[in-house]
């Protein structure tokens, strides 16, 4: 049985971490990163019973792997 | 004859190599403390997310502070189990490390940490308040 990973999440996310919490590479396409998402996201929807903080971390997660891929060019 | 040009060659070669790269390491520490970069300043960015604080164990959960065992592991167990069929190990993990960091709690503070049902069996005599 696998080790667990030890203490938190990290202080600021980067694309690793990111990676992890969508089980995909770093290197996946979008479309297996918004599936992935789209999953993780409904196992762990607060309104179900999840916890908003790792909806957010999910969330997050997404948005970085995705937003280096598409260059990045929003403003906000 | 040769051997011992080439002989000489290679360890005066290599005199030169490890002598730039030792200077180079030491200025390398020099531009790092110079920049803020300590020892214990590296160690301590890579603790802080060890270090699981009692505070983003609770939100990983989902719990308030002050909430009861019960409650806390009715959401661990929600969220393994969610994330066992739909979501990472990596969250999985999350998840796991915030219940232990939250057991901890409970325990140095002498309270019930034995199952959902919150210690109806066990008495625990806490050391100091």
């Amino acid at each position: 049985m696998r080790a667990f990973y030890k203490g938190g999440f990290q202080p600021e996310m980067n694309r690793r971490e990111a990676a992890l919490i969508l089980g995909v590479r770093e290197s996946a396409p979008e479309e297996k990163v918004k599936e992935a998402h789209r999953r993780i996201m409904i196992a762990n929807h607060p309104d179900a019973g999840g916890s908003s903080f790792i909806a957010a971390k999910v969330n997050e997660a997404k948005d970085m792997l995705l937003g280096k891929k598409t260059g990045g060019s929003s403003i906000f | 004859m040769a051997a011992k040009i080439i002989a000489n060659l290679l360890v005066a070669g290599g005199t030169v190599l490890f002598r730039a790269a030792s200077q180079a390491y030491r200025q390398a520490i020099v531009n790092g403390t110079r920049a803020g970069m300590t020892a214990e300043g590296v160690q301590q960015a890579a603790k802080s997310a060890k270090q699981l604080t009692l505070r983003e164990a609770e939100m990983i959960l989902g719990v308030e502070s002050g909430s009861s065992w019960q409650d806390v592991m009715k959401k661990y167990e929600h969220l393994m189990q969610a994330n066992e069929k739909n979501g990472s190990f990596y969250l999985q993990s999350k998840v796991y490390r915030a219940k232990e960091r939250l057991e901890q709690e409970f325990q140095e503070q002498g309270l019930p940490t034995d199952g959902p049902e919150g210690g109806q069996q066990q008495q625990q005599q806490s050391g100091g308040q």
